[in-house]
């Protein structure tokens, strides 16, 4: 029987005209340039990580690891600030995206119910994404709340975006249909009890797109702590990486970064080597969290961007 | 009972209602409470601090007690030699970011939707996506790593060529390039699941009557592709263009070098430059280059909502 329908599939089946495979043959030969475009400057990065430094420096590293050593994962793991923003980091993410994620549900609840005052509510939150106060009374209010240079603000700053609020409503809208609130409330149930045991285990979905995208956003985000904090002890692993990596007058800070472990000359020689590699390892270390978070809510992520899509 | 939002129960005065309305509904404003604090805290605290951009701001003096100076610093800022060229700065970058970057996720999603493979063009999908979720300093360490002078694979491959190696991020000419390739290489692949969705959404009979018709790939994509892409890649030019005056500082400020001043100059870093970074921070100054961006750019994009409804009713409020 499977093999008659297979056959029967064949059979039937349009031909590709000559055009068409030729058309097929350079479309392939296109998506191989760009995930080649794509794929190996991260590549690139990842085997010279594990290569010796003398190798990278001298750009011998190109398609495969070098003499491969760990030396430059060992530099990065004995740098104590780095290990401290790291901690930071994950502490910042975690309990703000945990905050945000439950402040954003209960409101987009709120926002999906009908109420006196709500349209006023929407505008006021509307506005904001279109107006701010700007950068300097952004930075004078938080210094004026006490908040500048405390953990706090990397918690607070950017508690709420108003896209994934509105995501979540549209979210909460569409999926959750109307006839259960109405049998809620016939049961007796008022907005605490049918949000918290009825909205929240049917929002899954909305959860873990929320926690994707307040996670990622304040994993990579750095301009935060470059206004608002000064204490390094308090530095995300971005701050800290933006001195190690992007800025031209402190690479050689960078390297003494790294060097303050060297005793004697020969020993800073090779720390400043090291330092080179160490550079390739920070930037694995701060991107495969991010990254491998895509990877496995993956779905969630695309489902996201297609809820806010539509307007609501 | 008490949930339902009949209209008849808004009768009496102003007071009676609010009172009605706080008895019925006053769960929904304890859930809404933790998001209002945050927008009227961090959102709106800091616009009636805007004032000091017509004020001298002393800390000791606070917002309130420091003197109003009027239109001092908008005067003092458009006046400045550097008004001009970080208008143009800024306008250039954004405009050809748009030219250059715009057509790319629309390209992308149509060849990515004829590729016949279902596990490659799965791969694919998922590998584009990739760099959009590399922090900005990273990729901007990535930058550097990769265009430095000295051991940077490119110059490499320039000195191999026998060309001249060159310095990129001190290179004025090269700060746009470096700044638009990158956000390409970064986002164009994120950017395309808008136009993904649109040709998945199009009804299959549409390609089996072309393919009956003896249509090929590319007459397909002519005709069925491109005339479907249109309506929603014109409202995403007409909603990006609503953002020319507005800078990416974070990036601009990563990729911001003495050598580079003369194209990377842009407002955003401005600001930070001026109010936070420097020494002797020029708060109120700061404050009015700020707010006349504001306020431009929000004159763009009210005009860019209104003429985007009048075209083609689609609208973002």
């Amino acid at each position: 029987m499977t093999v008659l329908s297979l056959k029967h599939r064949k059979r039937n089946r349009i031909r590709e005209t000559r055009k068409d495979r030729i058309f097929n043959t350079f479309n392939l030969l296109f998506w191989i340039l760009v995930l080649f475009i794509v794929l190996y400057p991260l590549w690139l990065i990842l085997i010279a990580s594990v290569s010796d430094p003398d190798a990278v420096l001298q750009a011998k590293v190109l398609l495969w690891p070098v003499d491969f050593s760990l030396m430059g994962y060992e530099t990065v793991l004995q740098n104590s600030e780095l290990l401290r923003s790291y901690v930071n980091s994950i502490f910042y993410t975690v309990v703000g995206s945990a905050l945000s994620v439950i402040i954003t549900l209960a409101a987009a609840y709120a926002l999906s119910r009908k109420f006196a005052g709500k349209k006023l509510v929407n505008l006021a939150i509307t506005f904001t994404m279109f107006f701010s106060g700007g950068l300097i009374p952004i930075f004078l209010n938080v210094l004026n709340l006490g908040l500048w240079n405390t953990r706090a603000i990397m918690i607070l700053m950017n508690l709420v975006s108003v896209w994934n609020l509105m995501v979540a409503r549209t979210y909460i809208q569409t999926t959750i249909p109307e006839d259960l609130y109405e049998a809620a409330v016939i049961d007796g149930s008022n907005h605490f009890t049918y949000f918290f045991k009825c909205v929240l285990p049917l929002s899954g979905t909305i959860v873990a797109v929320l926690s994707v995208y307040y996670g990622v956003a304040r994993w990579n985000d750095y301009f935060t702590a470059q206004v608002m904090l000064r204490d390094r002890a308090l530095f995300p692993l971005q701050r800290v990486l933006r001195e190690i990596l992007a800025s031209l007058t402190s690479t050689g800070s960078s390297d003494t970064f790294f060097a303050a472990y060297a005793d004697n000359l020969g020993g800073l020689q090779a720390a400043l080597r090291k330092a080179e590699v160490a550079k390739y390892c920070c930037i694995v270390v701060a991107t495969v969290p991010a990254v491998f978070l895509y990877i496995f809510m993956q779905k969630y992520f695309v489902k996201g961007v297609m809820i806010g899509s539509v307007k609501g | 009972m008490s949930l339902s939002s009949s209209p008849l129960a808004y009768r009496g005065g102003i007071r009676h209602r609010i009172a009605m309305t706080l008895r019925r509904d006053w769960q929904l404003w304890v859930l809404l409470l933790p998001c209002l604090v945050f927008f009227i805290v961090f959102c709106y605290f800091p616009m009636y601090g805007i004032q000091i951009a017509f004020k001298d701001y002393k800390a000791v003096l606070k917002i309130e007690g420091s003197p109003w100076v009027g239109l001092k610093h908008f005067e003092k800022f458009f006046g400045s030699y550097y008004c001009g060229r970080m208008f143009l700065n800024t306008f250039l970058l954004n405009f050809y970011g748009l030219l250059f970057g715009f057509p790319v996720p629309i390209i992308l999603a149509i060849l990515l939707n004829q590729l016949n493979s279902k596990r490659f063009k799965g791969f694919a999908q998922t590998a584009v996506y990739v760099p959009h979720f590399i922090s900005t300093v990273v990729l901007a360490g990535m930058i550097y790593l990769f265009f430095s002078p000295t051991n940077g694979i490119i110059n490499h491959l320039i000195t191999a060529a026998g060309g001249k190696s060159i310095y990129f991020i001190m290179e004025p000419g090269w700060f746009r390039p470096l700044f638009i390739g990158s956000d390409i290489w970064q986002n164009a692949g994120w950017n395309t699941i808008l136009y993904i969705a649109t040709l998945t959404g199009i009804d299959p009979q549409l390609y089996e009557a072309a393919t009956i018709d003896g249509a090929t790939r590319w007459e397909k994509i002519k005709h069925i592709d491109i005339p479907h892409l249109i309506p929603i890649a014109v409202m995403m030019l007409i909603l990006n263009s609503g953002s020319l005056l507005q800078s990416n500082t974070d990036k601009a400020l990563l990729l911001q070098t003495s050598g580079n001043m003369a194209t990377s100059d842009i407002f955003g870093v401005y600001v930070y430059n001026v109010g936070i970074a420097a020494p002797k921070a020029q708060y109120s100054y700061a404050s009015a280059i700020g707010l006349c961006l504001n306020i431009i750019n929000f004159v763009i994009i009210m005009g860019v909502n209104a003429v985007s409804r009048k075209m083609s009713d689609i609208s973002l409020f």
